[in-house]
């Protein structure tokens, strides 16, 4: 079984928390969900929905088709009830947001108590509980989602995966300047900082952010930056002295679709070039770029670890997809441990031949620049004792699906029952040469990205002279959905 | 004096007043422990280069927020930026009204010599107005200059002087801000012997000091402040404009004050 969900309203009526609410009460339950947001840039008013997927198997995307919608206005029913099954359940009327949690709860059959209890940590008590009850009663029951017996499952998203790598890698310091979807980081990592006693700072702008960044991690500590597209820009020259002087920082890069200001609370892969090129000169660097939650936390962890080990910038890179939906696993991430290694010593911007002592004359900027050569060497014969990809479905398969980020839940979902390999690329920095045997191996290869030029052939075609024909792109803003893209994908295999 | 030195042949013109600020930095700095020095880009930040201290050299107009980090990492640390006028008052000027609002306990020297001197004396926001270059102002410069101890006084900072470029002088106004508990601004002026040399600024400077200057009064230091509008050259007061006691950023954050107690940085956290 697989039941979609859509709650929609204006900003400031709150569907978020009810798909939240309903979200964990079903992981509790056992059930799989996979849960995902679409809000316009405006704080009230508008139309924001939230779409919730959940089924007794594994589920990474949403369905284009929803079997429930819960309209907290009238708008929302308008809007989509093209979307809307042939049989779906259309929860409306003018109520308070509670109304609909308790209407819900009946309709899927769920335990009341289960609501109530996580009532509880709300405001309000009393008040949503009255709400929550009239909605409960006055709904009938449709469905009946039982209690399955598994092991405990996680839920949360990719802000919180990158908040939990972070502060179990040891996190020091974290800057960041609000830009969305970088922003709920700095929400997340702001509240526990008492709690893991690390410290959380807005200065003023993207450029001071990255330069006291830089000013703590030459203390040795471990520090951490959050930013998007835009303050990522404004951050590049700083980016290219910790290439020149070798300062450890992780920076994480949310990407939504630009250029310009473009549409910020959407979503897009389209800054993985930008990752891998920004800042003048030449420099080692390393992009890692998670697939989930998991990934994010472990990803987050091993680029604590490289920044460390080899003083570097280390950029993980995800997206407003991977951002803000919610994801259902079996396992907790695996987190790798990270020494710090900088010592308070003289640091220059300028080329330089022993630490700190700025340099022109040839011989010595030579040497300086096959330091850093050696370093990416390095750097790429280490990497290759990671996962710097993965590999799903049939492993024997001729027909190789590439991708890499957030498009990876869309993909599993879509090649079920489809005869396909799928390589999920984690290190686009350095990349692993390993990718050229599957590359060769395979008869039909199909990129699939989120980005209208397809910056991941770009990257395959440089490391491995293998250039890619067959790309399913995706660029409205939106993420793919698994049976969308499963169509897509068997009419390149046809 | 011996130990902050690096042994590096100065790269300054000869007879440059960078040297007598050096100089007087090396006499401040002698006998204080945990010294982290940060520079930006420009004539000012060679000065990195000659004091074994450790710190960045950093790129151009990023010194604020690097010291800001610096303490952050380490409130321990005596924290000193240098910038020229390039840095602190146009490629940074944003980071300059923060600094003030936050009030970390750091020291900032700007060597303010009013002229791009590295990239061959270019006007700056503090060059006078009728200054003539050859790559930028063939005709003379049109603009008129900031105030940057006004800019400083209205935003707030907590600790605003103005020195000559002169051993002496820099050596006790470096005391006096690390007797300050806080953001300290201090303008050092610095004739470029090159491409802005002094016409007739020394006679005209003269002690706020010696002069009965209450500096816990704003509204005097604005009056002092406006003395020099750095356009034309009547009287230029020295010494501190204003100085007032107020809580420290290192002071706002829990994290920080339990670094400071222990004396530790977050380096030595284990986790």
């Amino acid at each position: 079984m697989k039941l979609s969900i859509l709650f929609g309203g204006k900003a400031g009526l709150g569907p978020n928390i009810l798909g939240s609410i309903l979200g964990e009460a079903l992981v509790k339950q056992g059930y799989y969900v996979f849960y995902s947001r679409d809000y316009q840039s405006l704080i009230r008013g508008g139309h924001n929905f939230n779409v919730l997927t959940f089924s007794d198997k594994p589920v990474y995307s949403n369905e284009t088709k929803i079997d429930i919608l819960v309209a907290l206005d009238e708008n929302t029913v308008r809007i989509h009830k093209k979307d809307l099954k042939k049989r779906a359940e259309i929860i409306k009327g003018s109520h308070v947001n509670m109304y609909f949690a308790g209407a819900l709860f009946k309709v899927l059959g769920l335990d009341f108590k289960i609501l109530k209890n996580r009532l509880k940590s709300l405001r309000n008590f009393e008040e949503n509980l009255k709400s929550a009850k009239k909605g409960y009663i006055e709904e009938k029951e449709r469905y009946e989602i039982k209690r399955l017996k598994r092991k405990k499952l996680t839920f949360m998203n990719g802000t919180q995966g990158i908040a939990h790598g972070a502060i179990r890698s040891g996190l020091d310091v974290y800057y960041a300047y609000p830009m969305t979807p970088a922003t709920p980081l700095l929400g997340i990592l702001a509240q526990k900082q008492i709690e893991h006693n690390y410290l959380v700072l807005e200065p003023e702008n993207e450029i001071a952010v990255i330069n006291a960044a830089v000013g703590s991690a030459i203390t040795g500590a471990k520090s951490m930056l959050g930013t998007s597209g835009g303050g990522f820009d404004l951050m590049t020259e700083t980016l290219s002295m910790c290439g020149m002087v070798g300062i450890p920082l992780v920076i994480y890069l949310a990407q939504r679709p630009g250029p310009g200001t473009g549409v910020p609370t959407y979503t897009r892969q389209g800054d993985l070039n930008d990752a891998r090129h920004a800042g003048h000169g030449e420099f080692p660097r390393i992009v890692l770029a998670p697939g989930n939650p998991i990934e994010a936390a472990e990803l987050t962890s091993e680029a604590f670890y490289f920044s460390q080990k080899y003083k570097i910038p280390c950029i993980v890179l995800s997206d407003k997809h991977l951002a803000e939906s919610f994801y259902t696993f079996t396992r907790k991430p695996r987190i790798k441990r990270s020494n710090k290694s900088t010592k308070l010593i003289k640091y220059t911007s300028y080329e330089h031949f022993k630490k700190g002592v700025s340099t022109e004359d040839a011989k010595k900027v030579r040497k300086g620049v096959e330091e850093r050569l050696k370093k990416n060497k390095k750097i790429k014969k280490e990497a290759e004792k990671f996962r710097m990809f993965k590999i799903y479905g049939n492993k024997k398969s001729k027909n190789l699906i590439i991708g890499w980020g957030s498009t990876k839940g869309a993909i599993l979902d879509a090649i079920k029952g489809l005869n396909c390999k799928f390589l999920q690329v984690l290190y686009i920095e350095p990349f692993s040469i390993k990718i050229k045997k599957h590359l060769k191996r395979a008869k039909n290869v199909v990129v699939v990205e989120n980005n209208s030029t397809s910056q991941l052939s770009d990257v395959i075609a440089e490391k491995t002279g293998f250039l890619i024909k067959n790309k399913i792109l995706k660029y409205d803003a939106r993420p793919f959905f698994g049976e969308e893209l499963n169509k897509l994908i068997r009419k390149k295999l046809k | 004096m011996k130990k902050l030195d690096t042994g590096e042949k100065s790269t300054w013109c000869p007879g440059c007043p960078n040297s007598l600020i050096l100089e007087g930095v090396k006499q401040a700095l002698a006998k204080r422990t945990n010294v982290a020095i940060v520079s930006g880009i420009g004539c000012h930040a060679k000065i990195f280069d000659y004091l074994n201290l450790p710190g960045l050299n950093s790129i151009h107009g990023r010194v604020l927020p690097t010291c800001l980090g610096l303490k952050i990492g380490n409130p321990n640390l005596n924290v000193v930026g240098f910038s020229g006028d390039g840095d602190a008052y146009q490629e940074g000027i944003s980071h300059l009204v923060h600094a003030a609002r936050y009030n970390s306990d750091f020291k900032y020297l700007v060597h303010n010599n009013q002229v791009f001197a590295l990239t061959v004396g270019q006007p700056t926001a503090t060059t006078e107005i009728g200054f003539k270059d050859k790559t930028t102002m063939p005709f003379g410069s049109k603009i008129v200059p900031l105030n940057p101890i006004k800019l400083m006084l209205a935003c707030g900072a907590s600790f605003v002087a103005r020195v000559f470029a002169d051993i002496k002088q820099v050596r006790w106004i470096l005391n006096e801000a690390f007797k300050h508990k806080g953001f300290a601004f201090v303008e050092i002026i610095q004739p470029c012997i090159t491409f802005h040399p002094d016409t007739g600024y020394k006679e005209k400077t003269y002690s706020l000091e010696k002069t009965g200057h209450n500096k816990r009064d704003l509204k005097a230091a604005f009056r002092k402040a406006d003395e020099f509008d750095y356009n034309t050259v009547k009287k230029i007061p020295l010494g501190i404009f204003y100085q007032e006691k107020r809580e420290t950023f290192e002071e706002k954050y829990p994290q920080l004050v339990k670094l400071k107690k222990k004396e530790i940085s977050w380096r030595n956290i284990k986790r």
